[in-house]
This record gives structure tokens, sequence and C-alpha cells, in this order.
């Protein structure tokens, strides 16, 4: 068997706290989860941090990892890269430009956020569509879950996946560059961190796959930001300081508008969200029926970015606000030379990305298909109900981790009630 | 009944002691398809692309699977009155073989041309029948083989190596 590599996952199995009731691993998209001896379990192989695990569970034995505010503190200068769906969270009494202002109360030196770019990187990307014509349809990197699900269950598309940077690492680079340039600072003494909607994301900045290599600095939830500017809301509120904002770009945090900006009417674009419904449109992809378009963008969480699990404001509310914004926002140039320069000499690409594929039962066909037999053998005197009660998601879940020897046929209990009714 | 038979350049003898040898599958599966059932097809050739990914197969050859799979799947539902699917797992190739329930093909060779198609109204309307399916499936099988006869059945059988 191959050597398996250590994972890195934002989330935190809390056992005390587990009932065992496998909800999470029902609704799990890689059937990364089990429930052994009353306790869930996490194969790390498989997880691809979409979250749904968090949401599921009832008894917070689920938690998210993100990193703690406090770690800025290790920097001499402090810059806070804020994703698109911050703009969100914030009543329209609060606004987005004092919530924006909060974090330089905070601590943070600079505060950029992920819309200055989103339109740049909206012209490169369908420059980048254009130029790889013989690829169809191009699949965006932007979610880092979706990423992850593409190299475990379908390798086949991994070279669909758009081979440039996410706009928040983009962001990262340019501003620790322009920051050691203009002020002389040392770039170890430069903190960038970005400011979270999903564990996802935290995942990308401490395993990076292709896209994010540019913020190993932290990730921060934006629940846990949100915290602070609600708590200090009253003196920011006070400060007049004028601060700007770049509300147009906002679009991205919300399914659909990423593949509208990238459109300018001579491509043909689609976009999905959901987890589930995204591995049905990566299923049509794969057996070449999605061929006439050309862009595709997935998102792991419904609704995109807003429906990750580190905001706080329901994702409905968080998109119908950033709409508002939308609305009457004025298009800003914030690129400089040194942006296109950054550009021009390809910083913004990314590596092709590896398998890390799952699905394989051996590492050899022949001992795959022996493997495959005894499957659907088990499968046969299994009921067929999927109910998880054995702790694996589905019947044919089971007779896999019988036969990998991680779990016995009387694990079921509906076969044993069956079998104890037959005797009597 | 009137034949069409592609083998890729290379295959021509392995492919001729298989047939001959009629060996034993390591796995098979069955799948019925109905007529015009377009909201199901799709379902056995995703089942088969699952089991193939299950073995590990290459994923440029799963990739070609997939394609020729789903498109004949897709031509049973769409231009048949229903019909079966037989997928043979070896160690070295999958063996997949489709029959129908007629009406049989008029001309073969014709429908080996791309872009000429029979497909009726309502079947074009739910996006199938471009006349595209049997020259993608030939495009991306090492052996494809066709038996029909207009009022009779189409039987279709392709190999796809996994080396």
């Amino acid at each position: 068997m191959k050597q398996k590599k250590e994972y890195f996952h934002a989330i935190k199995l809390v056992e005390e706290n587990c009932t065992g009731c496998t909800k999470c691993v029902r609704v799990c998209p890689t059937e990364a989860l089990r429930v052994r001896n009353g306790k869930v379990q996490l194969d790390s192989t498989r997880c691809v941090d979409c979250g749904k695990c968090v949401q599921a569970c009832p008894f917070d034995a689920i938690q998210t990892y993100a990193d703690d505010l406090n770690i800025i503190d290790k920097f001499k200068y402090k810059v806070a890269v804020i994703s698109t769906s911050f703009a969100g969270q914030f009543s329209e009494s609060i606004g987005y430009a004092n919530a924006k202002k909060a974090l330089l109360h905070m601590g943070f030196d600079e505060v950029a956020e992920e819309s200055m770019v989103t339109e740049l990187m909206s012209s490169i990307i369908r420059d980048y569509i254009r130029k790889n014509s013989q690829i169809r349809p191009i699949i965006s990197s932007n979610c880092p879950a979706i990423v992850r699900l593409i190299q475990v269950r379908f390798n086949s598309l991994l070279p669909n996946i758009l081979r440039i940077e996410a706009p928040m690492s983009v962001l990262a680079l340019y501003y620790r560059n322009k920051i050691a340039r203009q002020k002389n600072i040392s770039e170890e003494d430069i903190g960038v961190f970005l400011i979270v909607p999903c564990i996802s994301q935290v995942t990308a900045v401490h395993q990076p796959e292709g896209a994010y290599k540019n913020v190993h600095d932290g990730a921060i939830s934006i629940s846990e930001v949100y915290k602070e500017v609600i708590s200090n809301i009253k003196e920011v509120q006070k400060d007049e300081t004028p601060i700007e904002t770049y509300p147009k770009g906002l679009s991205w945090a919300i399914s659909g508008m990423e593949a509208e900006e990238v459109n300018d009417g001579t491509l043909r674009t689609l976009a999905v969200s959901g987890i589930h419904n995204v591995i049905k449109i990566l299923h049509k992809i794969e057996d070449q029926q999605l061929e006439t378009y050309d862009f595709v963008v997935l998102h792991s969480c419904t609704n995109g970015c807003v429906g990750g699990v580190l905001n706080v404001e329901n994702p409905f509310v968080a998109t119908s606000r950033i709409r508002n914004y939308l609305r009457t926002a004025e298009h800003k140039n914030f690129a400089d030379d040194y942006f296109y320069e950054m550009y021009q000499n390809n910083m913004f690409d990314v590596l092709p990305l590896e398998s890390r594929s799952i699905m394989s039962l051996d590492s050899n066909i022949k001992d795959a298909l022996e493997k495959m037999k005894k499957i659907r053998e088990i499968t046969k005197i299994l009921p067929g109900l999927d109910c998880s009660a054995c702790g694996s998601p589905t019947c044919r879940a089971l007779a896999e981790d019988i036969v990998v020897g991680k779990a016995e046929l009387d694990d079921c209990m509906v076969r044993l009630k069956k079998m104890r009714k037959q005797k009597k | 009944m009137p034949e069409y038979w592609y083998i890729k350049p290379g295959y021509e003898e392995r492919t001729r002691k298989f047939l001959e040898n009629k060996p034993q599958p390591e796995v098979s599966s069955d799948f019925e398809i109905k007529e015009h059932d377009f909201v199901n097809a799709g379902m056995a050739s995703g089942e088969i692309k699952l089991s193939l990914k299950r073995l590990g197969v290459k994923s440029e050859i799963l990739r070609r699977v997939a394609i020729a799979a789903y498109e004949a799947e897709i031509n049973i539902a769409a231009h048949s009155k229903g019909g079966k699917i037989t997928a043979d797992i070896f160690p070295e190739l999958i063996h997949i073989k489709l029959q129908d329930n007629g009406p049989g093909l008029e001309d073969i060779e014709q429908c080996m041309q791309p872009g000429f198609s029979t497909a009726n109204e309502l079947v074009r309307e739910m996006g199938f029948g471009a006349g595209l399916g049997l020259p993608n499936i030939k495009k991306n099988t090492d052996v494809m083989h066709i038996e029909s006869e207009y009022g009779k059945t189409t039987f279709l059988e392709i190999i796809i190596y996994f080396e």
C-alpha cells in the first residue's frame, strides 16, 4: 500500500461530546467519518474540509479550528486580508466601512479586502480560459474544499482546475512585497492573515494545494473577528479617520456571481453551490457532458462563501446585504504597476495538482478485483437500508470496511436482529 | 445480420484471442434501460465508472470508459425500445455489451458518420440526438462491434484495455 501522508484538517473531534448518533457520518460527501465503539473517527486521507459534519452535529462534538487572533502579535507589521463574505456579517447600523476600520483598532496595521482584486482576477481568469482552449470546462480553484474533492474523488479532472492563484493569496503576496519595499521592514517581520468564512480556507493556509501558497502566517475566523468588532464598535464609530472600501468586488462571496464576473458575454459559464450538487456536476464533467461550457465555478457551501461555517450571519441575509452594497458600488481600480508586473512575471501561476485519490481498493487491479468481489458478496447479505446504525455511512461502505478489516459483519444490527428471529 | 467492426490497430491479436476464448469475467454487472427514461439514463455508466475508480484504473482510461459507456447508455434510452447493459470486468480490460429490444439500425455505416441522426423531436428537445453518439463511442474505445438489422434489434459491444 502507498505511504499515507498526514493531512491537516481544520476540525477537532471532541470525544466526550460525541453520542455516536451518526448524523455526521451520513452527510460526509467523501465517507471520511465512522462511528466505532460509540465515538466518531475521521479518516484524514478522505476529508476535504467541507464542514458538512460541523453543521450536522447537534452535540458540538465536531468543532472548527482557526488560528487565534493573538497570533498576530508575533509580527511587527500585521496585515489582515478580509474575505468578501465578511461584509455580509454586519447590519446596516454598523456598516462595512466601520467593520473594516475595527480591524485597525484590533491591532492590524493595514487591512486589505479580497474584493480589491476580484475584478482584476476575473479578467486574468478570462485570459487563462482563452489561452487554454483545449481544456473544457476550466474549473475555478477558489474553493479549497472543491479542489480537494477533485483530488480525492475526481482525479481525471485535475487538468481542468484553473492554475491561477486565489485573490486573497495574490493580495498576501502583493502586500508582503510592497510593505517590505516601501517601509523597509524585513519580510519575516510582516504577518499577513486571512479573515476567512470557512474551514477549508484555514486548511488551505496551513497546507496549500496549488492555490493559497502565499498565506502561511495564519487564518482567523470571521466569527472570532466579529466578536471583537461588536465589542469595540462604539469606539470605532467615534474614530473619524476616513477609510476606503471596495464593495464592487464583493460579488465573489455569492455563488453564481464569480462566473458572471468572468463572463464578458462571449463565454458559457456555470455556477453550482452545495457540495452534493457539485458532486453531480463533476460526474457530468467527467462524462464529457459539459464540454460546451468554458468556465465552471463550484462552491462547497450552499450560496457560496457566505454559507461557510465560520461566518456568523445566516447566508441568505448576508447575501441580501452584499447585494445591497453591489447595487450602489462604483468601479475602482486598485492595482498599480507593481501588481501588473507581478502578473507579467507569472507570479500568480500555480503548479499542477497531484492526485490524493481515495478511490482505489488496492494498488494493483488484481487485488482490487478480489476485494471488489468480496464487497459485492457481503453487500448482498446486508439489508440495504443504509441506516448507518453500524457506524458506516451505507451498507456498501460497511461491506468495504469489513473487507479491509475495519468492521465486522456483526456490526450490522438489522441483520443480527433478523438472525435472532430466525433462530427462535 | 449486418455487422460493423472497429479494432484499433495493434489490438487485433489480443482481441481475437479474447473473443475466441470467452474467459469468465472477474466481476459482472447487469443494468436494465427503459425506453425514453432520460431521468435514470446515466446510472449504469455511473456505476461502471465507480467500479473502475475502485479498481484504480488510470484516469485517462477511466474517462474514455465513462464517455463511451454514457453515450452507449443514452443511445438505448433515446433511440430504442429499451434494453440491457452487461459490464464484464477483467484484470486487463472492460467488455461492455448492450442489447436493445429494437427497432434496429437501417444502415450501420451511415450511423457511424458524425452528424447523422434518426432522433425524433422529443429526443432532440432533451438535448440528445446530435448524431455524435456512435462516432464518439468509437473514438473512445479500442474495440467496437455492432450487429443490427432494421426491424430487429441492435447489439453493441465495446472493449477498452487498461494498459
